[in-house]
């Protein structure tokens, strides 16, 4: 019977895996954390689930070799990212598992092409399988009917960021990742093109809010692969209160843990301002020219209440679309790899989705 | 004790200082002026007290805030408030910009709020809207030397356009203004003179009436020549008429005072010579630009805008039409004068009273709407002449200054008309302390809040009372070759867009006028003559003096009670924009979305978006429209796409237009 391990099972993301896979009835589940504890107590929380739990720690190598052994496929829920990069996904390949990251960035998957594993021939590594990077630069794909003129990608809310993730948000900056300002425009980046915009409605937003440009290298790829003439990717917030948490400690530098307690305040403050919830808008305009009609979607919109549960969704997808054989061996963002109309498709019918809209 | 504060020399050069400035606005002996009278008993008024803000600004170097100098304050006080924020103690709200003359006087500038509704309300923006917004009046003249006075009459218009760079104001189709240099083909504008002196009394007779016909209905366009359109009728018997004609977009009423008494000032005497200005309106216009990045005017926007979901709608004034569907072309009048004694006797006891002659009159038109409305509580928009007081000389320069003030009213039963009146008149002074936001944009954001594209404040109150004092010296009666000037024979004509009822209370020598002007077309005559006695009958209870302490009969009702059916002005129906949410349907709507985009500076994703709610002013709808006109070929006029002001309904307009020229 197939095993699926997934690491950080008894974090936000890996108890949602954990739920979907359950649901999904894909196999047999290695439910793995630093707390054997919190572990038992996620496998007991899904009693249908045939799961075991597992203590495990990422940064003892023969530890996470054991847990990898015998799995079909790992998942991981585990981070930082960008302390993690490559390295559970070559000791899973080199256990014989596909591996799915539901962070991890171009980054990683660069560390991980940059010296290739011999198992990548048969065996796929699929990063990005969250909502972004992810969902943010496969969803899309969806509205390019046709040749595009501009495509705009607003992706954010009010959303808890944890200590973790809010390291992640202070160091995830620099050409790796993306050029605020920037707009994709006739094949290129164009810096410095855009402006942050101040206090605006936007459809699926609640209220006013602002949104800074910063074009990732994830959308940066979809305007290149989908041969868009313009593309403006924007992260939207509910107040001014992340952007300037980041700035000043940006401004201020030092280690980031120092600044850790800000955003996080920040981020509750946004809570605080509107509830949680979290918007993909991706809206579209066709080449001139084009024909209009209902087969030719213009705008789609997803909103969730949870943006970090809802990643634990995508990876549980794309846990499935592996095990098909859906997708073919080798190191993959998500975006590039899931078919976008399954995927939509399914998220239409989670529960933790509020608003799928694709007109 | 401070150096400055202790030594003696400057303890007494401020108060004499003070004393020589209240000595000459109120034309008093300065050492005869008592330390602890109010400025307001010594004659002072609101308007002058802002001239006093600006003199002291200039001789002492010292910045009072707008909401410091009431029209209550005694020198001692006043000089007590000058030494503090000398010191720099106290949290002066100062203007923090400084005026500063511009480099080239000929640059264009932008519009000022209530030109910039002026501007669009051409563009037939508005409903109640007119071709021209423009005040006109005429004049009987007698002793006039009819060989000497048409050339009179061009060299003062000369010299006076010479002075006054606004009378050579030219406004662009995109909504800037700019002056032309005096050397410039047409910057001067010249009179017009009809010689009727031969003419028999019928010939002279029709004459007259097509010369106002033509002017009441077609006022002078800055857009396409002078805004100022001056006529001498030459008659017989050394008689005359002169009629003038000033566009709003460029004089406002200040202005049009001014420019009577400088033109015959001019016309009287060849050699008189105006004290040089040290600024003009273009100055003016752009520090108040600076202003708006200021932190004071970011106060004061939060002060209006905390208040706007509280504030109440215009007077219920029941209508026969509703103001969309009516097209007038002048609007009505009532008009009566309070003589010399009473008009004196009012204003004494006003001062009396401690009010102000303009609160007591915006408290008396309060009282009357209420009655003709059925409750107590409105918001009435008062017409402000009143400039900041940013230069000494700016009282003096011809320009388009003005701006409007939203004003709620709240009228308390049982209470005597002295207690009404001093509420009216806090609230008033309590408003105009914040006046960096003008109303203009206050009612934009209102407007926004209510989504509402139908007016906020067609109920205005204007009063220059004061005035003539604040000039400084008396309309001139007599302009030498001109003659005399006959002001019993004087008739005029406003016209102003987004108005349905205005009153206007101005001084006329020594003699009050009141004055209504209103769409006709809109209200039931015997309603309005009742209101307009009922208003004399309440004012002249006041001038003689009963009328002070009675207790004022007002209905029982607060806001204005909802659904009867009937309509009335606070109630009037939004035309249902009711598009359906969703991206562009097609590539006009995307084109629209991205002119959009472009002239906002804010991203337009939805076809059902409003223009206005996106920040869009009237002023970028023309610029907006005038786009779309250029690239698609039509586009409607503002007042249709007010309709419907979303990216479907402009392209749904638009697309009408388009079949309605194929067939």
């Amino acid at each position: 019977m197939t095993v699926i391990g997934v690491l950080g099972g008894s974090g936000t993301v890996g108890r949602v895996v954990v739920d979907r896979l359950t649901e999904y009835g894909l196999g047999r589940l290695r439910v793995g954390g630093r707390d054997l504890d919190r572990a038992a107590a996620v496998c007991r929380a899904f009693p249908q689930a045939t799961a075991e739990p597992m203590r495990v720690d990422l940064h003892d190598p023969q530890n996470l070799r054991e847990f990898c052994t015998g799995c079909d496929v790992v998942v991981n829920c585990a981070g930082p990212s960008y302390q993690v990069l490559d390295a559970v996904a070559r000791v899973a390949l080199a256990a014989g598992a596909h591996y799915v990251d539901a962070a991890g960035d171009l980054a990683a998957i660069d560390a991980l092409e940059s010296a290739p594993p011999p198992e990548l021939d048969e065996r796929a590594a699929v990063f990005s399988a969250g909502l972004m990077p992810g969902l943010s630069g496969l969803l899309p794909r969806l509205l390019a009917t046709g040749p595009l003129a501009r495509l705009d990608v607003y992706v954010g809310g009010a959303a808890r960021i944890g200590e973790l993730s809010a390291v992640d948000a202070l160091l995830t900056r620099g050409p790796q990742f993306g050029t605020a300002l920037a707009v994709w425009r006739d094949g290129r980046i164009v810096p410095g093109a855009l402006a942050p915009l101040r206090a605006v409605t936007l459809p699926g937003f609640r209220g006013r809010v602002h949104a800074w440009p910063f074009l990732s290298v994830e959308t940066a790829r979809l305007a290149a692969d989908l041969g868009v003439g313009e593309l403006r990717n924007y992260t939207v917030y509910v107040t001014e209160a992340i952007p300037r948490a980041l700035a000043a400690a940006w401004a201020d530098g030092g280690p980031a843990e120092r600044h850790v307690p800000a955003v996080v305040a920040a981020a509750d403050a946004d809570i605080a301002a509107t509830g949680p919830y979290y918007t993909l808008l991706f809206q579209a305009v066709p080449a001139p020219g084009q024909p209009a009609g209902p087969d030719r979607p213009r705008r789609l919109l997803l909103q969730t209440p949870d943006s970090y549960a809802l990643s634990g969704v995508v990876a549980a997808i794309t846990v499935g679309e592996l095990l098909e054989g859906r997708i073919k061996p080798g190191a993959r963002a998500a975006a590039e790899c899931l078919d976008a109309a399954d995927v939509f498709a399914r998220l239409t019918g989670d529960p933790l989705v509020t608003a799928a809209e694709l007109h | 004790m401070t150096p400055s504060s202790s030594s003696p020399d400057v303890t007494d050069s401020i108060e004499a200082e003070l004393s020589r400035i209240w000595g000459e606005l109120l034309d008093l002996d300065p050492a005869g002026i008592p330390p602890d009278t109010g400025f307001l008993r010594l004659g002072g008024d609101s308007v002058l007290a802002v001239r006093m803000s600006a003199m002291v600004r200039k001789r002492l170097a010292v910045e009072l805030a707008l909401s410091d100098v009431t029209v209550e304050i005694t020198l001692d006080h006043l000089a007590d408030l000058v030494r503090r924020r000398a010191s720099g103690e106290g949290a002066a709200r100062a203007l923090p910009v400084e005026i500063e003359r511009r480099p080239d006087p000929s640059a264009s500038f932008p519009l000022m709020p209530l030109q910039q509704g002026y501007f669009v309300g051409q563009h037939d923006g508005w409903e109640l809207s007119y071709d021209s917004a423009h005040f006109y009046g005429d004049v009987g003249l007698v002793g006039v030397d009819g060989d000497e006075a048409a050339d009179a009459l061009e060299d003062a218009l000369t010299r006076l356009a010479l002075h006054q760079p606004m009378l050579r104001a030219r406004i662009t189709p995109e909504g800037e203004q700019y002056v032309l240099p005096p050397d410039s083909p047409g910057a001067i504008p010249r009179p017009r003179v009809y010689d009727l002196r031969e003419a028999a009394p019928d010939e002279v007779e029709a004459h007259l009436r097509a010369v106002r016909n033509e002017m009441r209905t077609t006022g002078p366009n800055p857009l396409d020549g002078p805004g100022l359109d001056i006529r001498l009728s030459l008659l017989p018997g050394d008689r005359g008429r002169l009629h003038t004609a000033m566009s709003l977009l460029t004089l406002d009423g200040w202005s049009a005072t001014l420019l009577n008494r400088e033109l015959l000032t001019l016309a009287a005497d060849w050699n008189a010579v105006l004290a040089p200005l040290g600024v003009d309106f273009g100055d003016y216009v752009t520090s108040l630009g600076r202003l708006r990045d200021t932190e004071a005017y970011a106060a004061d926007r939060d002060w209006w805008w905390e208040r706007l979901d509280g504030a109440p709608a215009p007077p219920a004034l029941p209508l026969h039409t509703d103001p969309r569907d009516v097209r007038p072309t002048t609007m009505g009048t009532r008009e009566d004068r309070l003589a010399a004694e009473r008009w004196t006797a009012l204003r004494e006891r006003c001062a009396a009273h401690g009010v102000t002659p303009s609160a007591a009159m915006v408290t008396a038109f309060g009282v009357v709407l209420a009655r003709w409305a059925g409750h107590r509580r409105m918001l009435l928009n008062s017409l402000q002449l009143n400039r900041l007081p940013l230069h000494p000389d700016i009282h003096r320069v011809i320009g388009a200054f003005a701006t409007t003030m939203l004003l709620p009213v709240e009228l308390e039963r049982g209470r005597t008309f002295t207690e009404l009146a001093g509420d009216v008149q806090r609230t008033f002074t309590e408003h105009a302390a914040h006046n960096l936001v003008s109303g203009v944009e206050v009612s934009r954001e209102l407007a926004r809040r209510r989504g509402t594209t139908r007016p906020i404040g067609p109920v205005v109150f204007q009063s220059t009372l004061g005035m003539d004092a604040a000039m400084g010296e008396r309309q001139a009666e007599s302009a030498g070759p001109l003659g005399e000037l006959v002001f019993d024979d004087f008739h005029h004509q406003l016209r102003t867009p987004q108005v349905a009822l205005e009153v206007r209370f101005y001084e006329v020598r020594e003699e009050m006028a009141i004055v209504f002007s209103l769409v006709e077309e809109l209200f039931d005559a015997d309603q309005v003559d009742a209101a307009f006695t009922d208003l004399l009958t309440l004012i002249g209870s006041l001038a003689d003096g009963p009328g002070w302490d009675r207790v004022v009969e007002l209905p029982a009702v607060g806001d204005p009670e909802g659904a009867t059916g009937d309509l009335s002005l606070d109630r009037l129906p939004e035309r249902g924009a009711d598009q359906q949410e969703g991206p562009p349907a097609d590539e006009l709507e995307q084109r629209i979305c991205e002119l959009w985009e472009e002239i906002l500076g804010v991203p337009v994703l939805d076809r059902a978006t409003g223009f206005f709610s996106l920040g869009g002013d009237s002023l970028l709808a023309v610029r907006a429209l005038a786009r779309i006109a250029k690239e698609v070929g039509t586009a409607p006029s503002v007042r249709e796409f007010l309709d419907a002001p979303t990216v479907a309904g402009l392209a749904a307009a638009v697309r009408a237009r388009l079949e309605g020229s194929r067939r």
